[in-house]
C-alpha cells in the first residue's frame, strides 16, 4: 500500500523526515519497500494561457503561439503539440528551467523563429503518463504560478502491511501507530455530523453472520463532476485514478480511514437494499463491465430487480454513480472476511475493498466512514445528507482481554514495572478495566493475552531485551546419526572425485515409474510427478554438462524419493553417474581410457570398504540399461550398477562424446547399517614375515567368469593363500595366440604364513594344488 | 711398468662415463687385463725378484683401484647430478579427480555444525505431509490463502506436498515432550513457476527450542549467535515485528555483515511459538505436555537457496538446480 506523506501529516505531527518516519514505522513491524517523490521539485515553470496560435513560416507541424505568463510582456513560444485551443492554460518552462532528464531551456529559434520557452506534457514535467500532448490545466488555474505551487512535491512510502494489520490499510492507521512508536503527535480526525439511526426499512440484512453492520446514508442534491485538483492529487500520488466527485470521495474515505464505501444511485435502486446470499441463475454486471454469474455463497447487495453489488468486492453497473446521479445511497458496512474471501477467490477479483474486507473490518470505523463520506460529499458536491441513517445489524461491544504482568514479563524475559507494561498498552490505545483491558475497535488482532504481550514486546523493542544463550547437554538423535552417515558418504564420493548434484523431486511423467505419486495440481507436465528415482535427473545434469562442453563428468546426488506404497513412501537414495576419461589429461602423454562399468564399480567399493559386492542381475534388465549388476552391501541387496544402453546414452551425448556413461542406484538403508557397523578394531597384528607372490598365467573358456574363478580360489582352502589380484586379460580374435574361444587370464596370488617364513617348495605345492582344482572344476590349463 | 702404471691412471682420468670406466677396469684388472698379468707372471721369477716386484705390483693395483673409485664417485655423481637438471620442475602437478559437495549441502552442514554446538539435535519429517501438520496445527486459517490449490501442491488424496518445514516443528511435539531443542534442514515446495529467483523446490531450515522458561531472550540470544557464527563476529542482526499466523511475538530478521553485502538483508522469520500451536498438539497427543502456561518456546526458519545466492553472489536460482559443473568445482576446495 502506498501512503503519502503530505496526507500524513494531515494526522501526525512530527518533525521526522520520510526516513526516519521509514525507520519508525520499521520498527512497529511495517516494512517501508521503497522511498519515492512525486509532484515537481522544477523551478521556473510556471501557469500560462495560449493568447494566440499561428502556422509556422517554415515548418509544417509546427505552431508559433503567443502566451502570458504574467509579466504583462506576451511571449513567442514555438509549439508542435495540437491539443490545445486558445484560451487554454498551461504550463511554460521558462528559460533556465532543467526537465527531469536533464534539458536545459533556453531562448533558442526553431526553423528560424524565437522561441522563448517550452510548453509542456505532463510526461516532460515528471508528473506522470498524461495524455499525448501539453497538459491542459484547470481554466481556474492562476496565470503566473509556479508549478511547485500547483503541484506540491510529496514523498510517497511504499508499505508491506501483513495480513493482521487491518487498520494499517489507511492513512490514519498508519499516522496512529506511527505516533505510538514516538514519531509525534496522533491528530485525531474526528468529523462525526449529527444523524438519527432508524432501524430496517430500507436496509435489511438477511444473515448476520455474513453482515454485522450494513448502513446507508441517503444524499441528495449531488452533482457529479470532476473533483478538486486537491483530492486529485492526493488519489494519483498513491496511485488511485480519479473518476468523478462521488468515487473519488469514496476512495478517499477508503484511503484514510482503511474502510472501503459504496455510493449507489439513488434513482436507480428499487425498493430496500438487502444484504443477501445470492440466488442459483443470478448474475451482476460488474463495474470492470464484467459480467458474473453469482453463486449461492456469494453475499450480494439486492434490491428489488436483483443484485446491484457484490458485497464488499465490487459494484453493479447498473446502479452506478454517474454525471447524471442526482442522489445517492452511500453504503458502510462490515462483511465477515471468510465470505468475502471466498466469493473474491471465485470470480478471480482483487479490489481494493475486497482486500481490506478480507483482512476484518469494525462497525465503529464504519459508522465514521459514513459520515466522513457524507461530510466530505457536502463539502465538495453540495449534497444534502438526510439526517437519518438506515442501520442493520450493530456495533458490537468493546473486548476484553485479561493480562497478567508475570506472565508478560516471564515469556519475553524482561524485569519492565507493572507500571511501564500499562503505559506501553496505554500507548496503543489500549484502557485499563476492572477485568482486564479494553481493546480499541480497529486492533481486530487483540483477543488474548498473547496478543498483549506481543504489543508489549513491540513498543519496548527487541534491542532493549537481553540476549541469553543457555544451552544444555542432548543426546543426538537418530536423524543425527543418518545425517552424519550422509556426510560420510558424500565424502567417501568426493574423495573419488564424484560431485554433487541437487536436482528437484519434481519430475515430468517420463522420469517416473508407474509407483510414481502425481500431482493433483501440478505447474506442468514437466513437474508433474514425485520422483521415484534419482537417474532421470541425474541424466538432465550429465546433458546440460555435456552441451556446455564438460569431457569427464562424475556426478553423484542423494536425495529422497518417493513410492506410491503404504509404508517406506519416502526414502533416502544415492544414485552415480559418470562418463568421460578414466583419468585427467596429463602431460606425461599416457593413453587415457573412457571409464566404464569398473571404475564405478571402484568407486563403490570404497562406499563400504570390503562390503561390496555384486552379483549378475536376476532382475529384469532396466529399458536404458545395457548391462546391470545387482549390488550388495555386506550382503544385503541394495540397488543396482550399470552401463546405459547405447541408443538411450545417444539421447543426452553431443556428437564427438564417445565415452559409455556407466550409472549405479543404490538404496539408503543398507549402506547406512554397513556403515554403522563399521569399526575401528584391526583385524590382527599387523606381521612381519614375508609373503610370496606368484604370477599365474591360465587359459580358459571365455565363459568362465572372474567371479567364478576367483570363487573357486577362495573355496580351496589353501590357508597360505592371501590375496588374489587379476593382473591381466587377453583374448584373440583371430586365434592367432590362443583360440578365439578362449581368454588368458593372468592372477597374482600372495602367499604368507601366520607365524614362520614360507619355503618355495610350500607355495610351489599350493599353487599346483589350486591349478589342478581350477582345471578340474572349470577346465583351466595353465599357460607356460 | 712405471709406464703402465702413468697409462692405467690416465685412462681413468679420461673415461668419460660409468661404462668407459668399467672397460677400464676390465682391461687392468679383468682375468686378461695388464696388473692380472703381472700377477700371474710373478711366479716365474726369482725368490729375490719377488718382494720388489710385489710390493711394486701392489702398489699400482691400490693406486689404481683408488683411483678407479673416486673417479667412479665422480662419474655417478655426475650422472645423478645431470637426472635431475634435465627435470622440468615447473610443470603442472599430475591431476586427479577432485569432487565436491553442492553449496547447500555444505551451507547446511556449517548450520547443523554451529547448532549442534548450542545442543541442538536434528529432526525431520516427510515431504509429503497433511493439512493439519501444515496448516491446522500452525494456527492457520482455514481460508487462508496458502491452503489454496494455487499455492500449495496437493495430491490426488487430498495430502500435500509441506510449504515450509515448520511441519516439523509440529512432528517433533507429537513424538515427544518438552524439552526439545531441534533443527531440521529440509525440502519445501511451494507452486511457483521457477524463475531467477523461485523454484517450485527449495530448502529450508527450521529451528525450535521448547521449554520450561524459554523467553525472547533466548530467541535473540540464539538467533544472534548463529548469524555471528555463519558471518563473522562483527554482524548485525535486527528483529522487525511482523506477522506469522504460528508464532507470537513474530519477527523477520535482517542481518548485516561486512562478509555480506554491508546491507541489511531480510534472512530469516522467527518468534514465541503461538499458545494455540501447543493448545492443538494437547488436543492431538491428548494430554497437557504442552500446557501454555507452563512451558514456551521460540522458533525460527530460513530458506537456504537465498543464503548460498548471498554467500556465492549468483543472480539466478536456478544455478542451483542446474548443477553445472564449472559452478559445482569452485566448491571442490570446501573440503
Amino acid at each position: 500500500m502506498k501512503i503519502s506523506l503530505s496526507w500524513l501529516h494531515d494526522y501526525l505531527k512530527t518533525t521526522q523526515t520520510a526516513e526516519e518516519l521509514a525507520e519508525t514505522l520499521t520498527r512497529s513491524g511495517i516494512e517501508v519497500k521503497s522511498i519515492t517523490t512525486s509532484g515537481a521539485t522544477i523551478s521556473n515553470v510556471i501557469v500560462a494561457q495560449i493568447l494566440s496560435s499561428e502556422q509556422h513560416p517554415n515548418a509544417d507541424r509546427l505552431c508559433v503561439c503567443r502566451v502570458d505568463e504574467g509579466s504583462g510582456a506576451p511571449r513567442q513560444i514555438v509549439c508542435g503539440a495540437k491539443n490545445y485551443k486558445v484560451g487554454d492554460k498551461v504550463l511554460l518552462a521558462l528559460p533556465g528551467a532543467v526537465l527531469p532528464g536533464g534539458i536545459k531551456i533556453k531562448v533558442g529559434k526553431l526553423r528560424g523563429v524565437e522561441s522563448e520557452g517550452m510548453m509542456c506534457s505532463a510526461k516532460e514535467l515528471g508528473l506522470g503518463e498524461g495524455a499525448e500532448g501539453l497538459y491542459i490545466l484547470d481554466p481556474e488555474a492562476i496565470i503566473g504560478m509556479e508549478l511547485s505551487t500547483l503541484f506540491p512535491a510529496d514523498t510517497i512510502l511504499e508499505l508491506e502491511i501483513t495480513p493482521n494489520r487491518p487498520d494499517w490499510l489507511g492513512h490514519v492507521g498508519v499516522a496512529r501507530e506511527a505516533a505510538a512508536f514516538g514519531a509525534g503527535e496522533f491528530l485525531r480526525s474526528s468529523v462525526m455530523i449529527p444523524s438519527k439511526k432508524r432501524e430496517g426499512s430500507l436496509a435489511v440484512v438477511q444473515d448476520s453472520h455474513a453482515c454485522s453492520f450494513y448502513s446507508l446514508r441517503f444524499i441528495s442534491n449531488v452533482e457529479v463532476k470532476e473533483s478538486p485538483s486537491w483530492l486529485q492529487q492526493r488519489l494519483e500520488a498513491i496511485g488511485l485514478r480519479s473518476i468523478n466527485t462521488i468515487v473519488d470521495i469514496t476512495n478517499y474515505v477508503m484511503m484514510e480511514m482503511g474502510h472501503p464505501l459504496h455510493a449507489f444511485d439513488a434513482d436507480k435502486i428499487q425498493g430496500p437494499l438487502t444484504v443477501r446470499f445470492s440466488n442459483e441463475g443470478e448474475t451482476l454486471e460488474g463495474l470492470d463491465g464484467k459480467t458474473y454469474l453469482l453463486r449461492t455463497s456469494d453475499l450480494v447487495i439486492a434490491d428489488d430487480h436483483g443484485p446491484q453489488a457484490l458485497a464488499g468486492i465490487i459494484g453493479g453497473m447498473k446502479s452506478r454513480v454517474t454525471q447524471h446521479t442526482k442522489s445517492l445511497l452511500l453504503e458502510s458496512a462490515v462483511f465477515n472476511p471468510s465470505v468475502i474471501r471466498a466469493s473474491a477467490r471465485a470470480h478471480g477479483l482483487a479490489t481494493d475493498a475486497s482486500y481490506r474486507f478480507e483482512r476484518g473490518s469494525h462497525a465503529d470505523n464504519a459508522w465514521e466512514a459514513s459520515a466522513r463520506g457524507a461530510a466530505m460529499t457536502t463539502e465538495i458536491t453540495g449534497g444534502l445528507v438526510s439526517d437519518e441513517v438506515m442501520v442493520a445489524g450493530g456495533v458490537p461491544v468493546p473486548i476484553v482481554v485479561s493480562f497478567r504482568n508475570n506472565r508478560c514479563r516471564d515469556l519475553l524475559g524482561i524485569s519492565l514495572g507493572d507500571e511501564e507494561i500499562s503505559s506501553l498498552l496505554k500507548k496503543m490505545g489500549l484502557t485499563l478495566c476492572e477485568v482486564g483491558w479494553q481493546i480499541p475497535f480497529w486492533r481486530l488482532d487483540l483477543t488474548r493475552e498473547i496478543d498483549l504481550i506481543e504489543e508489549v514486546a513491540r513498543l519496548y523493542g527487541l534491542e532493549s531485551i537481553e540476549a541469553r544463550t543457555l544451552s544444555f547437554f542432548v543426546p543426538s538423535s537418530p536423524i543425527d546419526k543418518t545425517y552424519d552417515c550422509m556426510m560420510l558418504l558424500r565424502r567417501r564420493l568426493i574423495a573419488a572425485g564424484l560431485h554433487e548434484a541437487r536436482t528437484s523431486a519434481l519430475v515430468s511423467s517420463e522420469g517416473s515409474s508407474s509407483e510414481a505419486l502425481k500431482l493433483r495440481n501440478p505447474i506442468g507436465e514437466q513437474q508433474s510427478f514425485l520422483r521415484t528415482g534419482l537417474i532421470s535427473g541425474l541424466k538432465e545434469v550429465l546433458k546440460h554438462n555435456l552441451y556446455q562442453g564438460a569431457d569427464s563428468i562424475r556426478l553423484f546426488e542423494m536425495g529422497k524419493v518417493f513410492i506410491n506404497s503404504s509404508k517406506n513412501e519416502e526414502m533416502v537414495a544415492l544414485a552415480l553417474m559418470m562418463t568421460g576419461q578414466s583419468t585427467p589429461l596429463s602431460w606425461r602423454g599416457e593413453v587415457s581410457r573412457s571409464l566404464d562399468l569398473f571404475d564405478l564399480k571402484g568407486v563403490l567399493d570404497h562406499l563400504v570398504p570390503g562390503k561390496i559386492s555384486y552379483r549378475s542381475s536376476v532382475r529384469a534388465l532396466l529399458p536404458i540399461m545395457a548391462r546391470m549388476l545387482d549390488v550388495f552391501c555386506d550382503g544385503e541387496y541394495c540397488g543396482y550398477i550399470g552401463l546405459m544402453a547405447p541408443a538411450e546414452a545417444r539421447k543426452i551425448t553431443v556428437t564427438g562424446q564417445e565415452h559409455p556413461i556407466v550409472v549405479a542406484e543404490l538404496q539408503w538403508t543398507p549402506l547406512q547399517q554397513a556403515i554403522e557397523r563399521e569399526t575401528w578394531k584391526t583385524e590382527k597384528g599387523l606381521s612381519k614375515l614375508p609373503s610370496i607372490t606368484r604370477d599365474l598365467a591360465m587359459v580358459m573358456d571365455m565363459q568362465v567368469s572372474y567371479d567364478l574363478l576367483e570363487k573357486e580360489l577362495q573355496e580351496a582352502q589353501e590357508p597360505l593363500l592371501k590375496k588374489i589380484i587379476p593382473l591381466d586379460l587377453f583374448t584373440d580374435p583371430y586365434g592367432e595366440k590362443i583360440a578365439a574361444a578362449k581368454k588368458s587370464v593372468t592372477l597374482q596370488l600372495t602367499f604368507q604364513h601366520e607365524d614362520r617364513t614360507l619355503t618355495t617348495q610350500e607355495v610351489t605345492a599350493s599353487c599346483e594344488r589350486l591349478m589342478a582344482r581350477l582345471q578340474e572344476l572349470l577346465g583351466v590349463e595353465m599357460r607356460s | 711398468m712405471e709406464q703402465q702404471q702413468y697409462d692405467s691412471l690416465a685412462a681413468i682420468q679420461t673415461a668419460s662415463d660409468t661404462a668407459a670406466l668399467k672397460e677400464v677396469r676390465l682391461h687392468y684388472l679383468g682375468k686378461s687385463g695388464a696388473i692380472s698379468c703381472l700377477s700371474e707372471r710373478m711366479r716365474t721369477l726369482s725368490k729375490e725378484e719377488r718382494p720388489a716386484m710385489g710390493q711394486l705390483l701392489n702398489q699400482w693395483r691400490n693406486t689404481f683401484t683408488e683411483a678407479l673409485e673416486a673417479k667412479g664417485k665422480i662419474l655417478l655423481d655426475q650422472a645423478d647430478a645431470a637426472t635431475f637438471a634435465s627435470l622440468d620442475a615447473t610443470l603442472p602437478g599430475t591431476a586427479s579427480w577432485q569432487g565436491g559437495m553442492h553449496p547447500l549441502t555444505l551451507l547446511t552442514d556449517r548450520i547443523v555444525q554451529i547448532f549442534r554446538r548450542l545442543g541442538f539435535t536434528m529432526a525431520e519429517g516427510p515431504d509429503i505431509d497433511d493439512e493439519w501438520h501444515c496448516f491446522d496445527s500452525l494456527n492457520t486459517p482455514l481460508d487462508h490463502p496458502a491452503r489454496q490449490e494455487q499455492d500449495t501442491f496437493y495430491l490426488p488424496d487430498g495430502r500435500l506436498l509441506r510449504t515450509h518445514t515448520s511441519t516439523v516443528q509440529i512432528r517433533a511435539m507429537e513424538q515427544a515432550p518438552p524439552p526439545l531443542r531441534i533443527i531440521a534442514p529440509g525440502a519445501a515446495y511451494r507452486r511457483d513457476e521457477i524463475d531467477a529467483t523461485h523454484l517450485s523446490q527449495f530448502t529450508q531450515m527450521e529451528v525450535l527450542c521448547v521449554g520450561k522458561g524459554i523467553t525472547l531472550g533466548d530467541l535473540k540470544g540464539t538467533a544472534e549467535f548463529f548469524f555471528r557464527e555463519l558471518f563473522g563476529t562483527e554482524t548485525e542482526c535486527r528483529f522487525r515485528p511482523h506477522f506469522f499466523p504460528f508464532t507470537e511475538p513474530s519477527y523477520e530478521i535482517d542481518v548485516r555483515s561486512s562478509t555480506l553485502s554491508h546491507q541489511w538483508l531480510e534472512l530469516a522469520g522467527c518468534g514465541m511459538v503461538d499458545p494455540a500451536v501447543f493448545e492443538a498438539l494437547n488436543k492431538k497427543r491428548g494430554d497437557r505436555a504442552y500446557d501454555p502456561e507452563e512451558i514456551s518456546g521460540f522458533a525460527f526458519g530460513f530458506g537456504l537457496e537465498r543464503l548460498v545466492m548471498i554467500l556465492t553472489g549468483i543472480s539466478d536460482i536456478r544455478m542451483l538446480t542446474e548443477n553445472d559443473l564449472r559452478f559445482l568445482k569452485q566448491f571442490a576446495r570446501e573440503f
